[in-house]
């Protein structure tokens, strides 16, 4: 299948669908295991660290971690493309949602990548 | 945004539009949480005293209710977002996306009861002592 040519709102459109699809996928995974639904309770280091030390749930909660983030601030430049109509504004803001997503994926992969239970 | 034209005096709430409002709005709400929730479980870096004094601030009866608020913004975003891809790739989509909504609404209610149920029993333990 060949696309047309468009600009970069084709694939801030098609990320945040392919995103959006895989969330509810990892988030039914995270909700059965992680947090043990249907039958709940308290999380606490010893049920999440010995996970969180292997390789298979490193690459699972990056992959969580990254499409989150996309799909997140993505959307939430949507809701400011629709509500600041100042291109200098929205660039500042653009920027701004590109740093704090970096600082949230640096945050979140020094968590994950080095942990040793 | 378009600027709404000024003959009209408010938009009409059809169920596509407050299915799109709702959607803004969890997903409003779901970012603040997501950047709550890497600050929190960034914790586990500092080993089991650290991270379960965090947890168990983000686990008082209060966070539990709320939690399965959370729950429900999840669960309704996830599959407003399901729908909208399907009308969005489809011409049947298109037509029939109340139906789907309908469809869509009744999954997420019944996963809401699955997980919230428990969810709540957990909340009144806790709460109980």
């Amino acid at each position: 299948m060949k696309f047309p040519r468009t600009s970069g709102g084709f694939y801030a459109w098609l990320f945040q669908r392919l995103t959006g699809i895989l969330l509810v996928i990892l988030l039914i995974i995270h909700f059965a295991i992680t947090h043990n639904l249907p039958k709940g309770g308290e999380v606490t280091y010893a049920l999440v660290a010995p996970r969180l030390a292997t390789a298979t749930w490193k690459v699972f909660d990056l992959t969580f971690l990254v499409c989150a983030l996309f799909h997140g601030l993505n959307g939430v430049w949507m809701v400011v493309q629709d509500y600041v109509h100042s291109e200098t504004a929205q660039a500042w803001i653009f920027y701004a949602l590109c740093t704090l997503g970096l600082v949230l994926l640096v945050l979140g992969a020094i968590t994950v990548i080095p942990f040793k239970a | 945004m378009l600027e709404k034209p000024s003959v009209i005096k408010r938009y009409r709430l059809h169920v596509g539009t407050i299915a799109w409002i709702l959607h803004r709005a969890t997903g409003l709400l779901l970012v603040l949480y997501l950047m709550l929730h890497i600050w929190v479980i960034h914790h586990v870096s500092q080993g089991p005293a650290g991270f379960n004094k965090v947890m168990k601030a983000v686990q008082s009866p209060l966070f539990l209710f709320l939690e399965i608020g959370l729950l429900g913004c999840v669960l309704y975003h996830a599959f407003n977002g399901l729908r909208i891809i399907i009308v969005e790739f489809s011409r049947e989509g298109v037509e029939a996306h109340k139906q789907i909504f309908a469809a869509m609404m009744a999954v997420a209610v019944f996963l809401f009861l699955v997980g919230g149920v428990p969810m709540f029993i957990h909340f009144l333990h806790v709460l109980a002592g």
